[in-house]
């Protein structure tokens, strides 16, 4: 409300700066020839100081003399001249020019404005944002709240504790790393805290079980054996390295230790059944791995590597792929597994530059399917700067 | 409140500034004295309605209010505060906003202190600013609104560019659009002329401050910008020749140009419409540079704007103003009558060729800063033209001229003596040739263009003063010391300014050719502990440490400068900053300065990958010599052109009003001018 007090004072205010000289009667002020007849007075007295300093001679100044002279005397002709104009004190044009400036000014402004600007909106600067009362503060201002708070006491524990799931849910994964290893440092171990720290770097990695995350996860594991979730985890990381053998084994090992009642039994069996199929036989895969085209003897064959040698292989495997997605581009699903591979590999800007070139080759409709494919995988321009 | 009473507050300006754009120069064209009066009341109100959005914007800066979209991209709550300050400006919407509120302010001033003109040429000039304002607010409005809102409002801002985080953001921009938009004020003034169809005896009298006001400005920020680039961005360059630098040095030499030619129509009423059309060429060129560096067709350091859809907006204003106002100076120049005759060797002849010189080599510039442009966007090829181009074309345009300057302030108008003026600054010239001389005995003869450019510069120094001293009567008779200094006390301030400004080009050309030509550059690893010789000094690298800085992180290397003896003479930092926010690195060049000289140290990166203490880092030490004659000469100028905007010659009379029951005869035009009295205060003094 005050907001539109004022708004209403200014318009008044700048309406009235330009109505008032419209209704004043004013003093007329001279005409234009008068300042030039002025000018020539003045060069005249000018011509005459630079004779007395010297910087002009006698002859010249008096050339210029009869010069601005003559100048001078024409330009009081004209100045008589222009006096006998007759300035009109009425004018129509005025009155009307007058009324639509008067409406056009409140007018136009408020049109413009009510349809530019946001008068609900109060300002909103940083610092009172972050001492209103926690109640009617947004989650983003209590975390930034925090933020300043373990800025001047980054020995906070228990702080960094609290922010760090929160960081996590936020997807700010780097920031959540920070927060638990800070927890950790501080705190001490835990299960819990290592099985978070692994799931902020899982998520930082865009889903990726990195070989750091899972020593983490074997850490939590150590701390609490009956917890079932980081064993999951590491268990997913060996699924996305195309490690399905493995993965099987463990699961059923998992399964045939644990008591029938347990949650995930059911979760657990299923992605048995899955592996199972993938193992024996060409059913789809949930490996981003084996979609770029290897066999599953091929499979098998890597299940058996050192991580060196399966790195490798998968490599060749990319490799080929891209070479003929040169030589024919018009192949869609061999982009997607182009770019999923590339996702998995930890590459992200391979795969940013392989949906380039496939949205080049690609029809549009096409090529509107790998952007919803790389949404999915929240592959992303870096913000350029 | 405050941020939204800002958006509307601009919106007012721009209705405003409209009516300010019709209403006075309808009053021109009728003869209406009430209509005209409308001119300075508006033009006061925009330009506080214009610095209430400015305010708004900056309390939105300092406070860190996320809300504001511009605010969000450009600051952050960690950022320190002076840059808070200058970050209102360090972004493409907040920097337009600067631009109007300059060209407002200059409006407000003509609104003001322009009691002395005929009013229907002030009518004029107001409503031709007031376009230029109404083009420019519509453009902020419709297209870089600094008042956009974010909700939700982000928590944390995305921060300000580190290359802009250095206390050059504070003056250069500033600077460079009081240089630009000054202009404008003669833009309008011959646009008003050519409306009219009549030039006051008066008008280059009152083009002319406006003019040196403007000169002096740009003079500032192009010297400021290119002391900023030269130490901001670590190659030790201090001119590139890049397009933006040339956008704003290209209003800067036709301004130079407008300068000379105005003293011309002013003394003599010579070159009137030459000069008409130099002040529409001049702002012209201002538009052009704005346009160059906020439309984003360019890339380089300046590339804090980039969107077609405003490009293509400045690409209308641009087309509109200096399209139209070209096609009205082809249409309506006929009409302007032309001025005094002179002889071809003459004060004015000399003029004339500053002129054709200062224009041809604006041209070359223009040429080598668009084709590129032209050709990229023709045919799609990427060319870049760089120094080598300017080197071979502005140069050798440049030596004639200034070989000519020392000449030019020694003629006399209309008809002048040659070679009379050639024996005076016979001493001059044989004192330059000695100098030249000394170089090459000094370099064993081996830098013939440094030994020329030098005795060049000492030549233009010389010619200067001999100015000065031929005017203060010496070789003139016998005369004793005092009645000389008596006699340049007296002498017109203007020829102070003459003096001092070609005195402060001859600095700075000394400057440009003693450290285009002596600079040493090394690089080099450095291990703390490690000396190097730079410039005739030991050069000591003490220790490397990391520093946390408010918004950043540094690498400090520590360098000493040792003198012949061993013992340190300067202590001082190179440093290497990482912004996290930005993700973005910037070198801080570390500058010793001894007498006019510069050691230059830029730290480059460390070899080995973890940064061990004791790998050492990639170093850069370049010796400068006289580096910052560069600078200092610029500075000259600016003092030169002060003095000259202090003549008292400049402040033009107003006859007295008529009185209010009109028919009576004008009113004895009494003395407006009272010696030192302000142009305001006296043509008050005559209304009371």
């Amino acid at each position: 409300m005050i907001f539109w007090i004022v708004a209403a004072l200014l318009t008044v205010g700048a309406t009235l700066m330009v109505l008032l000289p419209l209704t004043r009667r004013i003093a007329p002020p001279a005409v234009d020839s008068q300042h030039d007849v002025e000018v020539y007075r003045d060069q005249l007295v000018e011509v005459n100081a630079d004779e007395r300093r010297g910087l002009i001679d006698a002859t010249s100044a008096e050339q210029a003399r009869a010069e601005i002279g003559r100048r001078l005397i024409e330009a009081a002709r004209m100045a008589a001249a222009e006096e006998a104009v007759v300035r009109p004190v009425k004018s129509a044009t005025r009155e009307w020019v007058t009324l639509v400036t008067v409406i056009a000014i409140p007018a136009l402004s408020w049109a413009l404005y009510t349809n530019l600007g946001s008068p609900e909106l109060p300002a909103q600067p940083l610092a009172e944002r972050l001492s209103k009362p926690a109640d009617q503060a947004t989650p983003a201002e209590l975390v930034a709240r925090a933020e300043a708070h373990l800025k001047l006491n980054p020995d906070d524990g228990e702080g960094w504790e609290v922010l760090a799931p929160i960081y996590l849910r936020m997807g700010r994964p780097a920031d959540a790393v920070t927060a638990y290893r800070n927890t950790i440092r501080i705190r001490g171990d835990s299960a819990a805290r290592q099985l978070g720290l692994g799931q902020a770097m899982t998520q930082a990695a865009g889903g990726k079980v990195t070989p750091e995350a899972e020593a983490v996860f074997r850490r939590a594991l150590e701390l609490d054996p009956q917890d079932m979730r980081p064993q999951f985890f590491i268990i997913d990381g060996w699924m996305q390295q195309g490690r399905l053998t493995e993965a099987r084994d463990m699961i059923r090992e998992l399964l045939a230790k644990a008591p029938a009642d347990v949650p995930w039994r059911e979760q657990a069996q299923a992605a048995l059944t899955r592996l199972d199929d993938q193992i024996d036989g060409d059913a789809p895969d949930v490996s981003d791995v084996e979609r770029t085209g290897p066999s599953s003897a091929e499979i098998e064959a890597a299940a058996g590597m050192s991580g060196q040698d399966r790195a490798e292989m998968i490599e060749g495997m990319v490799v080929s792929l891209a070479q003929k997605l040169e030589k024919s581009p018009d192949d869609v699903e061999g982009w997607e597994r182009l770019v999923r591979s590339y996702v998995v590999l930890n590459r992200p800007n391979d795969a940013l530059a392989a949906l380039g070139r496939a949205k080049q080759a690609l029809a549009a409709e096409d090529a509107a399917r790998l952007d919803s494919v790389a949404a999915e995988l929240g592959l992303v321009d870096a913000p350029e700067e | 409140m405050m941020v939204e009473l800002g958006h509307f507050a601009l919106i007012l300006a721009l209705v405003l500034s409209l009516a300010q754009s019709v209403l006075p120069m309808l009053g021109a064209r009728r003869n209406d004295e009430r209509l005209m009066a409308v001119g300075t009341p508006a033009a006061l109100t925009v330009l506080a309605l214009v610095a209430l959005a400015f305010a708004a914007l900056t309390m939105a800066n300092v406070l860190s209010d996320f809300s504001v979209k511009t605010v969000f991209e450009n600051s952050h709550s960690q950022k320190p505060l002076l840059y808070k300050f200058t970050g209102v400006w360090g972004n493409h919407e907040g920097s337009m906003l600067l631009w109007v509120l300059i060209l407002s302010f200059f409006t407000a001033l003509v609104g003001l202190f322009g009691n002395n003109l005929p009013q229907t040429l002030k009518a004029n000039v107001l409503g031709v600013q007031a376009w230029i304002g109404t083009a420019f607010l519509l453009f902020i409005v419709a297209t870089s609104n600094p008042f956009a809102r974010l909700e939700p409002a982000p928590i944390e801002g995305r921060d300000l560019n580190p290359i802009l985080q250095d206390i050059g953001l504070a003056i250069h921009p500033p600077l460079l659009y009081l240089g630009y938009v000054g202009f404008s004020v003669c833009f309008s003034f011959a646009i008003a002329a050519l409306v009219d169809g009549r030039i006051d005896a008066a008008w280059a009298r009152w083009v002319r401050p406006w003019t040196l006001t403007a000169w002096i400005f740009l003079t500032g920020g192009i010297a400021m910008g290119s002391y900023w680039a030269y130490y901001e961005l670590g190659w030790g360059g201090w001119w590139f020749w890049d397009p933006v630098e040339n956008a704003s040095f290209m209003p800067w030499l036709a301004g130079t140009a407008l300068l000379h030619s105005a003293l011309v129509m002013e003394k003599r009423s010579a070159l009137k419409i030459w000069t008409v059309l130099l002040a529409l060429l001049t702002f012209s060129l201002s538009l052009l540079g704005t346009f160059l560096v906020r439309s984003g067709v360019l890339t380089s350091v300046h590339t804090f704007a980039t969107d077609p859809g405003r490009g293509l907006f400045i690409l209308a204003i641009l087309v509109i103003f200096i399209g139209g106002s070209l096609a009205l100076f082809a249409w309506r120049a006929g009409t302007l009558a032309p001025g005094g005759l002179f002889q071809p060797i003459s004060r004015e002849g000399a003029l004339v060729l500053n002129n054709l010189f200062l224009t041809t080599a604006t041209a070359t510039v223009l040429v080598g800063t668009l084709y590129p442009l032209l050709l990229e966007a023709l045919t799609g090829e990427k060319i870049s033209v760089g120094a080598p181009f300017f080197n071979l074309t502005f140069g050798p345009l440049m030596l004639p001229l200034l070989a000519a300057v020392p000449f030019g302030p020694l003629l006399a108008w209309k008809r002048g003596d040659l070679l009379a003026v050639g024996q005076r600054l016979m001493t001059a010239f044989l004192i330059a040739l000695l100098v030249t001389g000394a170089v090459l005995y000094q370099t064993s003869a081996s830098a013939v263009l440094a030994a020329l450019g030098i005795g060049l510069a000492a030549w233009l120094m010389l010619g200067a003063l001999t100015d000065l001293a031929l005017k203060a009567g010496i070789g003139r008779g016998k005369t004793g010391a005092g009645v000389m200094l008596q006699r340049l006390a007296g002498l017109p301030r203007s020829v102070f300014g003459t003096a001092l400004a070609h005195f402060g080009l001859g600095i700075t050309l000394l400057g440009i050719v003693a450290t285009t030509a002596f600079s040493t550059e090394s690089v080099l690893v450095m291990r703390p502990g490690e000396s190097i010789r730079a410039g005739g000094h030991t050069l000591r690298f003490e220790k490397i440490e990391p520093v946390k800085g408010p918004n950043f992180t540094e690498e400090q290397g520590h360098f000493t400068l040792l003198d012949d003896a061993g013992a340190p003479r300067s202590r001082f930092i190179a440093a290497k900053r990482y912004f996290p926010v930005r993700e973005m690195q910037t070198t801080e060049a570390g500058i010793t300065t001894f007498l006019f000289s510069q050691v230059y140290v830029a730290l480059g990166d460390t070899p080995a990958p973890d940064g061990a203490p004791d790998a050492g880092v990639v170093v850069r030490i370049w010796y400068k010599p006289l580096v910052t004659l560069i600078w200092l000469g610029a500075v000259a100028m600016m003092l030169g052109g002060i003095c000259s905007l202090l003549d008292r010659r400049l402040r033009v009379g107003a006859p007295a009003r008529r009185s209010l029951s009109s028919g009576s005869l004008p009113a004895k035009t009494a003395v407006a001018k009272t010696g030192a009295a302000k142009t305001a205060q006296a043509s008050r003094s005559v209304q009371s």
